[in-house]
């Protein structure tokens, strides 16, 4: 994910002046990377597991501690407003969870309200997972009267001025007149009732995960205290994104206090709440994953330049995560940062030692072997994809088989996997008319079709295809040509042809190719229909041979 | 050079000095019964003897564009237009001039401007309206006097405004057709005649009988012309990117790892769920990855012990010490059919029939992501991936490992910038610095995650990796457009190669 800061901006808030290049040279070893630099503006590339990083305030937190200006577990001092949201029954199935926090004092200029936007519309977009999970609404703190209703409503009841609107709508009207309701409506249009945020005037603060209130949730250059909500279906996905955005927000000053929500069996969760989680990682473990021999006090500085809190025992480590960190599953994730904090400019390479017999598989093998011998016979190997469109394989083919066809493809010309070479090398001989004469080309590579018993409903079948086009061709040398090919396959006396009616090849002029008694292949001349279809105005010999994966024909 | 004549050449001077004026090749070819690409070929090693000239002519000619052919039947945009106006009493709107004389959008714009510079048509504006009026009394035209002299077969002209305003237009254009004459450099008649008296002697092929007799002995030979560039000719060969492939697979044996197969068509389980990739990640949402629908959307579960092993760390980290992602974990999702993104689908099927000793597989295979086919993405890529497993195995014997592969594909400089994957923890990026390109991203790589690995009871580490090898095949063989690496080109397959 791309994100944009003014670099002066950026600059004030690690606190010291850095060159592009050190800057740069710091962001990769976090992580980050610098993609473009036009003025005062730097786009940074965060990766999707550091969402704390997704805002200037956030990506300044890491450079500063990387670069041990401030370094170990960052304090958001939390004061208790008082303040309750009030949580109605009847959201447990549509979207149960809120919570909330106040920011009191922050700074807000036309380009600080934008990137905080971007932090919301980031965050919410993934790790939110498109506002379905999570999604975030800001408002003017003092225009709101709490305590603060969320409930559900019937749709045609709630009527607001969405954001961006002078007029009122009601909830059916926002999902097909407003953008957002067109976007995001699919989330809870299904349900009978939808979930609504307002205060004890009745006043609209929004419809959540769909708009804002024009009226409070706008935010302009004079907004000083927000209030700051989240609301979702994943309580600890809600936590994170309140933590992250809350403490984007405290690092622009703003100071802030918590509120207090009441679910409707009286449970209450007062947020947010930044207690760090505790996690016990031992020596030996961090230092047989990194392949280093670090001490107790190498490992708290490594951590504490990552923005944990840290204290070394014996044998192990104590560890506080900050928590505004969403990607931290299990000790393996504290591990990777201490090698961050470590810095992977000093790790070292080492000598693999594991020592293993290399071999190649007898399916690639075996089509070595073949290919070795279509260009003994003077044929050109081509490569194409494994999409194509049915109409190449069936319709211009005269066949009519069961394909494998994907849902969403961009285009149908690469809609459905190929289930025979030999219409890709029609395709393939259609586009080169101009090329010089006689044109003999072969393709040894996977074709799938369609078998229900196997786990994947597929069969990967390694194919060889083969045609021959010139001013004049030759049934018979197509013969010789795979009796060639198969006997030096170890196949003589194993293999016949036996004379069959196929529709893509000329009557009386086609054979199946069998070996060991099983249908493996085809060979013929191709019909004056199919070579029509193709739009091509010379004569074909052709040949497909099933090959097997492993080494029994 | 051979001071004596090959039968070629023999042929070309003798009938040069018989016809004893300068001739176009195309009819001394024609003469000799010969192609003119090998008589100009003869021609040029006598050049080089200073023995005949060449002489190169250029020819222009014209054709008419497919514009300029409607134009020769339909009359020019702005003949019509005049002739609208004038139809209509000398003076007409713009519109009324245009439905008059059946101008469609594209044509109307040309036809006033051109209406306009020829000085036939004087432009006003009247209450808002572009009124035209005529200011001669006939449209005379070159340009369709030049038009219609080439639609009738004269191919040549003088070069004149009208013609260049045609050209310009591009209603016309320029043919060039250059075409050679020869002749015998006078001073040299008579050493050509000393050559071709001298030459005629001597042995020309080689029989069986000639050898059972002996009566080679003591002959001499007729020389042939072995100084020429063989032309160029079609033979079997092997297509670059699949010798380039072959060359990836040849450095990773060598290195000692096992080639292993994965199926193209994957269900969720294989290609994301056994990765602990959550079902609900964006990758796995339609823009991303392919999904089939047909015949068959859904596949099945094959080891129940195994799903449910990882149902239970996607759940709740099952015994692995994670968290896991605290999410419902739906078999709907889990047995989905798609086309695999990335090749780690084939490590984790390799280490589901490998769980005990130390282990190394690649496989070097096609991915698919739904993606629009264009200069810088394709549908389908290669990847080069491998996997270690070993205890002990640290994140420094992995950059180790990455070194000694780049270095395989001839690259030795590189960086490591940590990474973000969901299925290693620690993660990495590796770039290398490339003869050509700089800098350039190789592909990413880690150790997976206990989430990975321990639901087939793996304790060991392993390592695992995915090279971008179809950015190393563009850069070795020049190729600037990824639909080239398929190439449907049979002239370029035919003249490329892939030489290490």
């Amino acid at each position: 994910m791309i994100v944009e800061c003014r670099i002066d901006d950026l600059l004030s808030l690690i606190g010291k002046k850095l060159t592009l290049e050190k800057l740069e040279e710091t962001l990769f070893l976090i992580k980050a990377e610098v993609e473009k630099v036009e003025g005062n503006i730097i786009e940074i590339e965060v990766n999707p597991d550091r969402q704390d990083m997704l805002s200037t305030e956030g990506i300044a937190r890491a450079v500063r501690s990387f670069l041990r200006l401030e370094t170990g577990l960052i304090k958001y001092p939390v004061k208790k407003s008082g303040k309750q949201i009030i949580v109605k029954p009847g959201l447990s199935k549509i979207r149960r969870y809120i919570c909330g926090s106040i920011l009191k004092g922050v700074k807000a200029d036309d380009k600080l309200i934008k990137e905080y936007m971007h932090l919301q519309d980031a965050l919410t977009s993934t790790h939110g997972r498109n506002r379905s999970k999570a999604s975030i609404g800001l408002y003017v703190y003092d225009d709101i009267e709490f305590p603060i209703i969320y409930g559900p409503k019937k749709p045609e009841d709630i009527v607001f001025k969405p954001l961006g609107y002078e007029y009122e709508m009601n909830g059916p009207t926002i999902m097909t007149d407003h953008e957002k309701g067109v976007e995001f409506g699919h989330i809870i249009k299904f349900h009978k009732k939808w979930p609504l945020l307002y205060d004890s005037r009745d006043e609209v603060l929004s419809l959540p995960p769909i708009i804002n209130s024009n009226d409070l949730g706008r935010m302009t250059t004079e907004t000083r205290n927000l209030f700051v909500e989240v609301t979702g279906t994943h309580l600890p996905t809600v936590h994170q994104a309140l933590n992250i955005i809350t403490a984007s927000l405290a690092e622009r000053e703003g100071s802030i206090e918590s509120v207090t929500v009441v679910y409707p069996d009286d449970t209450i969760d007062e947020t947010p709440d930044f207690t760090p989680e505790k996690m016990t990682i031992s020596t030996e473990e961090i230092n047989s994953m990194i392949g280093l021999d670090l001490s107790g006090p190498d490992i708290v500085k490594a951590l504490e330049r990552m923005g944990y809190g840290a204290t070394a025992k014996t044998k192990s480590v104590n560890v506080l995560v900050p928590a505004y960190r969403m990607d931290i599953l299990h000790a393996v994730d504290v591990i990777e940062d201490i090698a961050i904090g470590y810095g992977f400019d000093n790790l070292t390479p080492a000598i693999p030692q594991t020592m293993t017999t290399g071999k190649l598989s007898p399916a690639t093998r075996l089509k070595k072997k073949v290919r070795d011998l279509m260009v003994g016979l003077g044929y050109q190997e081509i490569m194409n994809y494994i999409m194509t469109s049915p109409e190449t394989l069936n319709d211009k083919m005269l066949r009519s088989e069961t394909i494998v066809t994907t849902e969403n493809p961009k285009s149908r010309n690469y809609s459905v996997l190929r289930n025979s070479l030999l219409p890709v090398l029609l395709d393939f001989a259609s586009l080169n008319q101009h090329a010089d004469y006689p044109q003999k080309i072969f393709e040894v590579g996977d074709i799938t079709i369609p078998a229900e018993t196997a786990e994947t409903r597929v069969n990967q079948i390694p194919s060889v295809g083969c045609l021959m086009s010139d001013v004049k061709v030759n049934i018979t040398t197509s013969m010789t040509e795979v009796g060639f090919l198969l006997r030096n396959l170890g196949l003589n006396g194993k293999f016949e042809f036996v004379s069959v009616n196929n529709p893509t090849f000329v009557e009386g002029r086609a054979a199946k190719i069998i070996v060991n008694n099983t249908e493996v292949g085809v060979l013929g001349e191709v019909s004056p229909q199919v070579l029509e279809n193709f739009g091509i105005g010379y004569p074909i010999v052709a040949f497909e041979i099933h090959l097997p994966r492993g080494l029994e024909w | 050079m051979s001071e004596q004549l090959t039968e070629g050449e023999r042929t070309v001077l003798e009938e040069l000095l018989n016809l004893n004026q300068r001739v176009p090749t195309s009819d001394l070819a024609n003469r000799l019964k010969q192609g003119e690409e090998r008589v100009i070929s003869i021609l040029n090693s006598l050049v080089s003897r200073e023995l005949v000239e060449i002489h190169t002519k250029e020819r222009v000619t014209y054709s008419l564009t497919d514009e300029g052919a409607e134009y020769v039947d339909s009359g020019l945009p702005e003949v019509r237009l005049f002739g609208g106006v004038k139809e209509l009493g000398g003076k007409a709107t713009f519109d009324d001039a245009v439905a008059k004389a059946d101008l469609d959008s594209k044509t109307k714009g040309i036809a006033m401007n051109w209406a306009r510079r020829t000085g036939w048509l004087q432009i006003v504006k009247e209450d808002g309206t572009t009124v035209l009026k005529t200011l001669v009394e006939e449209a005379e035209s070159e340009v369709t006097d030049i038009i219609t002299q080439i639609s009738q077969g004269k191919e040549s002209h003088q070069s004149s405004d009208s013609l260049n305003q045609a050209l310009e237009r591009k209603l016309v254009v320029e043919n060039i057709t250059k075409s050679y004459e020869t002749e015998i450099i006078g001073a040299k008649t008579s050493e050509i005649e000393k050559l071709l008296s001298a030459g005629t002697t001597g042995i020309g092929n080689i029989t069986p009988e000639l050898l059972a007799s002996g009566a080679w002995k003591d002959k001499s030979f007729r020389p042939y012309n072995v100084d020429i560039q063989p032309v160029y000719s079609n033979y079997g060969k092997k297509h670059p990117y699949a010798e380039f492939n072959d060359w990836l697979r040849e450095i990773m044996v060598g290195l000692g790892f096992t080639e292993w197969f994965g199926p193209y068509v994957e269900t969720e389980f294989w290609g994301h769920d056994t990765l602990f990739v959550p079902q609900d990640h964006v990758a796995r949402e339609v823009q991303d990855q392919f999904r089939v629908s047909s015949p068959y959307d859904h596949g099945k579960i094959i080891d129940r012990k195994y799903y449910n092993a990882v149902k239970a760390v996607h759940e709740n980290g099952g015994d692995t010490g994670s968290k896991g992602w605290d999410w419902p974990y739906s078999e709907e999702v889990a047995t989905r059919l798609c086309l695999r993104p990335h090749t780690t689908p084939v490590s984790m099927r390799y280490l589901y029939e490998h769980r005990e000793g130390p282990q190394k597989m690649f496989i070097i295979d096609r991915n698919f992501r739904s993606e629009t086919l264009s200069a810088t993405h394709a549908q389908e890529f290669n990847q080069c991936e491998g996997i270690i497993k070993d205890k002990g195995l640290t994140l420094r014997d992995l950059l180790g490992y990455l070194t000694s592969i780049c270095r395989g594909v001839g690259i030795d400089k590189l960086k490591f910038k940590p990474g973000q994957f969901p299925f290693t923890e620690p993660s990495v990026e590796t770039f290398g610095k490339h003869e050509k390109l700089g800098w350039i991203e190789l592909g990413g790589s880690g150790i997976f995650r206990p989430e990975v690995t321990r639901p087939l009871g793996i304790t060991d580490t392993v390592l695992a990796w995915g090279l971008g090898s179809g950015r190393l095949y563009m850069a070795a063989m020049g190729i600037n457009d990824i639909r080239d690496n398929y190439s449907r080109d049979l002239n370029w397959l035919r003249r490329s190669h892939f030489v290490r």
